[in-house]
Protein backbone atom coordinates (compact mmCIF):
# COMPACT_ATOMS: atom_id res chain seq x y z
CA UNK A 1 0.00 0.00 0.00
CA UNK A 2 1.05 3.71 -0.20
CA UNK A 3 0.64 6.37 2.32
CA UNK A 4 0.99 10.04 2.12
CA UNK A 5 3.12 11.53 4.63
CA UNK A 6 2.36 15.02 5.44
CA UNK A 7 5.31 17.44 5.82
CA UNK A 8 5.97 20.56 7.64
CA UNK A 9 8.39 23.41 8.15
CA UNK A 10 12.17 22.44 8.17
CA UNK A 11 11.30 18.62 6.68
CA UNK A 12 10.48 19.73 3.32
CA UNK A 13 13.56 21.14 2.56
CA UNK A 14 15.42 18.04 4.43
CA UNK A 15 13.49 15.40 2.33
CA UNK A 16 13.44 17.41 -0.84
CA UNK A 17 9.36 17.39 -1.17
CA UNK A 18 6.96 19.86 -1.59
CA UNK A 19 3.82 18.91 0.99
CA UNK A 20 3.01 15.22 0.89
CA UNK A 21 5.65 12.57 0.72
CA UNK A 22 4.24 8.73 -1.44
CA UNK A 23 5.96 5.89 0.73
CA UNK A 24 5.38 2.38 -0.03
CA UNK A 25 4.67 0.05 2.67
CA UNK A 26 3.50 -3.35 3.07
CA UNK A 27 0.02 -3.81 4.04
CA UNK A 28 -0.44 -4.21 8.11
CA UNK A 29 2.73 -1.85 8.84
CA UNK A 30 3.13 0.26 11.64
CA UNK A 31 4.80 3.63 12.32
CA UNK A 32 8.51 1.80 13.56
CA UNK A 33 8.11 0.08 9.26
CA UNK A 34 7.53 4.13 8.12
CA UNK A 35 10.52 5.25 10.14
CA UNK A 36 12.76 2.29 8.83
CA UNK A 37 11.20 3.17 5.54
CA UNK A 38 12.38 6.96 5.75
CA UNK A 39 15.53 5.98 7.00
CA UNK A 40 16.87 4.29 3.60
CA UNK A 41 15.48 7.81 2.44
CA UNK A 42 17.34 9.84 4.65
CA UNK A 43 19.24 8.19 7.30
CA UNK A 44 19.42 11.99 9.35
CA UNK A 45 15.63 12.42 9.32
CA UNK A 46 15.20 8.05 10.13
CA UNK A 47 17.90 9.39 12.90
CA UNK A 48 15.48 12.09 14.37
CA UNK A 49 12.89 10.13 14.10
CA UNK A 50 14.13 7.10 15.99
CA UNK A 51 15.34 9.75 18.87
CA UNK A 52 11.51 11.24 18.56
CA UNK A 53 12.61 14.30 17.93
CA UNK A 54 10.46 14.30 14.99
CA UNK A 55 7.04 12.89 15.76
CA UNK A 56 4.59 11.24 14.04
CA UNK A 57 0.98 11.56 14.07
CA UNK A 58 -1.74 9.16 12.76
CA UNK A 59 -4.76 11.01 12.53
CA UNK A 60 -4.47 14.47 14.22
CA UNK A 61 -2.95 12.42 17.35
CA UNK A 62 0.75 11.41 18.09
CA UNK A 63 1.66 8.04 17.14
CA UNK A 64 4.07 5.34 18.84
CA UNK A 65 5.76 2.50 16.74
CA UNK A 66 3.30 0.13 17.23
CA UNK A 67 0.71 2.11 15.83
CA UNK A 68 -1.04 0.63 12.83
CA UNK A 69 -1.45 2.15 9.56
CA UNK A 70 -3.81 2.05 6.46
CA UNK A 71 -3.62 3.49 3.36
CA UNK A 72 -6.66 6.12 4.15
CA UNK A 73 -4.59 7.33 7.41
CA UNK A 74 -3.68 11.23 7.65
CA UNK A 75 -0.36 10.55 8.53
CA UNK A 76 2.21 13.62 8.88
CA UNK A 77 5.97 13.99 10.10
CA UNK A 78 6.16 17.02 13.03
CA UNK A 79 9.16 18.82 13.68
CA UNK A 80 9.62 20.41 16.86
CA UNK A 81 6.87 23.14 17.19
CA UNK A 82 8.07 26.71 17.21
CA UNK A 83 7.11 26.88 20.82
CA UNK A 84 9.23 24.39 22.29
CA UNK A 85 9.26 21.06 23.32
CA UNK A 86 12.08 21.44 25.45
CA UNK A 87 13.42 18.10 24.14
CA UNK A 88 17.38 18.96 24.54
CA UNK A 89 20.16 17.98 22.23
CA UNK A 90 18.18 16.75 19.27
CA UNK A 91 17.17 18.07 16.18
CA UNK A 92 20.06 21.38 14.80
CA UNK A 93 18.31 24.49 15.95
CA UNK A 94 18.28 25.87 12.44
CA UNK A 95 17.57 24.69 9.06
CA UNK A 96 18.75 27.32 6.10
CA UNK A 97 17.19 26.95 2.90
CA UNK B 1 -25.49 33.03 17.23
CA UNK B 2 -25.75 29.33 17.70
CA UNK B 3 -23.62 28.22 20.77
CA UNK B 4 -21.78 26.06 18.39
CA UNK B 5 -20.42 29.06 16.37
CA UNK B 6 -19.75 30.94 19.52
CA UNK B 7 -17.38 27.96 20.26
CA UNK B 8 -15.57 28.12 17.38
CA UNK B 9 -15.31 31.83 17.50
CA UNK B 10 -13.29 31.05 20.49
CA UNK B 11 -10.53 28.97 19.01
CA UNK B 12 -9.51 30.23 15.77
CA UNK B 13 -6.65 29.89 13.67
CA UNK B 14 -6.63 32.81 11.04
CA UNK B 15 -4.71 34.45 8.86
CA UNK B 16 -5.67 38.31 9.22
CA UNK B 17 -5.24 40.35 12.22
CA UNK B 18 -7.69 40.62 14.82
CA UNK B 19 -8.73 43.26 16.98
CA UNK B 20 -8.04 42.81 20.56
CA UNK B 21 -11.07 44.85 21.97
CA UNK B 22 -13.71 42.66 19.96
CA UNK B 23 -12.02 38.93 21.11
CA UNK B 24 -12.01 40.55 24.99
CA UNK B 25 -16.05 41.57 24.39
CA UNK B 26 -15.84 38.04 22.98
CA UNK B 27 -15.39 36.64 26.20
CA UNK B 28 -16.54 39.26 28.68
CA UNK B 29 -20.23 38.41 26.63
CA UNK B 30 -20.46 35.17 27.55
CA UNK B 31 -21.49 35.53 31.43
CA UNK B 32 -22.00 38.43 33.54
CA UNK B 33 -20.08 36.50 36.48
CA UNK B 34 -17.08 37.78 34.92
CA UNK B 35 -14.92 40.29 37.01
CA UNK B 36 -11.91 39.53 35.73
CA UNK B 37 -10.26 39.43 32.35
CA UNK B 38 -6.48 38.23 31.84
CA UNK B 39 -4.91 38.58 28.30
CA UNK B 40 -1.43 37.72 26.83
CA UNK B 41 -0.65 38.89 23.15
CA UNK B 42 2.21 37.21 21.11
CA UNK B 43 3.69 40.06 18.88
CA UNK B 44 6.13 39.81 16.36
CA UNK B 45 9.70 41.01 17.31
CA UNK B 46 12.57 42.07 15.84
CA UNK B 47 15.11 40.19 17.08
CA UNK B 48 15.80 36.45 18.13
CA UNK B 49 18.91 34.29 19.16
CA UNK B 50 21.59 37.59 18.21
CA UNK B 51 20.00 38.02 14.88
CA UNK B 52 17.53 40.58 13.27
CA UNK B 53 14.85 39.38 12.11
CA UNK B 54 12.65 41.14 9.46
CA UNK B 55 9.57 38.81 9.11
CA UNK B 56 7.71 35.73 10.46
CA UNK B 57 5.87 33.31 8.74
CA UNK B 58 3.67 30.57 10.26
CA UNK B 59 3.00 27.49 8.97
CA UNK B 60 0.22 25.43 10.69
CA UNK B 61 -1.31 21.53 10.35
CA UNK B 62 -5.00 22.30 9.25
CA UNK B 63 -7.28 20.39 11.07
CA UNK B 64 -4.23 18.78 14.10
CA UNK B 65 -3.41 22.66 15.31
CA UNK B 66 -7.18 23.24 16.17
CA UNK B 67 -8.01 20.26 17.81
CA UNK B 68 -5.03 20.57 19.61
CA UNK B 69 -6.50 24.42 20.48
CA UNK B 70 -9.55 23.43 21.24
CA UNK B 71 -8.27 20.84 23.89
CA UNK B 72 -6.14 23.70 25.78
CA UNK B 73 -9.59 25.65 26.11
CA UNK B 74 -11.29 22.41 27.25
CA UNK B 75 -9.15 21.58 29.74
CA UNK B 76 -8.52 25.14 30.86
CA UNK B 77 -12.27 24.76 31.67
CA UNK B 78 -12.19 22.21 33.49
CA UNK B 79 -9.35 22.28 35.58
CA UNK B 80 -9.22 25.93 36.62
CA UNK B 81 -11.95 28.21 38.05
CA UNK B 82 -12.63 30.19 35.21
CA UNK B 83 -15.50 31.14 32.90
CA UNK B 84 -14.65 31.53 29.51
CA UNK B 85 -11.35 31.06 27.51
CA UNK B 86 -10.44 32.28 23.97
CA UNK B 87 -7.69 31.02 22.32
CA UNK B 88 -6.68 32.66 19.08
CA UNK B 89 -3.11 31.66 16.38
CA UNK B 90 -2.25 33.79 13.35
CA UNK B 91 -0.63 31.88 10.47
CA UNK B 92 0.99 33.04 7.24
CA UNK B 93 3.40 36.16 6.66
CA UNK B 94 3.64 38.38 9.89
CA UNK B 95 5.63 41.90 9.74
CA UNK B 96 7.14 43.16 12.65
CA UNK B 97 5.19 44.37 15.93
CA UNK B 98 2.24 42.81 14.35
CA UNK B 99 -0.18 40.59 16.41
CA UNK B 100 0.26 36.55 16.42
CA UNK B 101 -1.28 35.10 19.35
CA UNK B 102 -3.88 36.01 21.62
CA UNK B 103 -5.22 34.27 25.18
CA UNK B 104 -7.84 35.90 26.94
CA UNK B 105 -9.16 34.05 30.13
CA UNK B 106 -12.34 35.71 31.74
CA UNK B 107 -12.60 34.47 35.69
CA UNK B 108 -14.50 35.56 38.72
CA UNK B 109 -11.40 36.67 40.26
CA UNK B 110 -7.66 37.72 38.66
CA UNK B 111 -6.21 34.96 39.91
CA UNK B 112 -7.30 32.47 38.60
CA UNK B 113 -7.85 34.13 35.34
CA UNK B 114 -3.72 35.04 35.48
CA UNK B 115 -2.90 31.24 36.01
CA UNK B 116 -5.33 29.71 33.55
CA UNK B 117 -3.85 32.51 30.78
CA UNK B 118 -0.36 31.20 31.75
CA UNK B 119 -1.22 28.11 31.48
CA UNK B 120 -2.75 28.22 28.55
CA UNK B 121 -0.13 30.13 26.04
CA UNK B 122 2.34 27.68 27.85
CA UNK B 123 0.48 24.38 26.99
CA UNK B 124 0.15 26.56 23.19
CA UNK B 125 3.55 26.20 22.67
CA UNK B 126 4.30 22.73 23.86
CA UNK B 127 1.76 20.58 22.26
CA UNK B 128 0.09 22.75 19.41
CA UNK B 129 1.40 22.37 15.53
CA UNK B 130 2.57 25.54 14.67
CA UNK B 131 5.91 26.52 12.96
CA UNK B 132 7.44 29.60 13.00
CA UNK B 133 10.11 30.74 9.85
CA UNK B 134 12.22 34.04 10.84
CA UNK B 135 13.47 35.90 8.09
CA UNK B 136 16.93 36.89 8.78
CA UNK B 137 19.87 38.88 6.88
CA UNK B 138 21.20 34.68 6.62
CA UNK B 139 18.00 33.50 4.96
CA UNK B 140 15.05 32.01 6.09
CA UNK B 141 15.69 29.90 9.34
CA UNK B 142 13.00 27.47 11.08
CA UNK B 143 12.91 28.19 14.62
CA UNK B 144 13.04 24.83 16.78
CA UNK B 145 12.37 26.54 20.10
CA UNK B 146 11.30 29.68 22.01
CA UNK B 147 10.91 30.63 25.57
Amino acid sequence: MTVTVKLFGMLRAQLAADSDLKVQLDQGCRVEDLIAAIQLMNPDVGDLLLKRKILVSVNHEMAHGDTELTSSDEIALLPPFSGGSDTPGGMPSDVYR
Amino acid sequence: MSTVDTDAMLVRVQREDFSIDEEINRVRNRSTRIGGIATFLGTARDRSEDRDVSRITFEYYEGMAQKKLREIRDRALQDFDVIEVLILHRYGDIDIGENIVLIVVGAMHRADAFKACKWCIDELKQITPIWKCEQTPDGQVWVEQHP
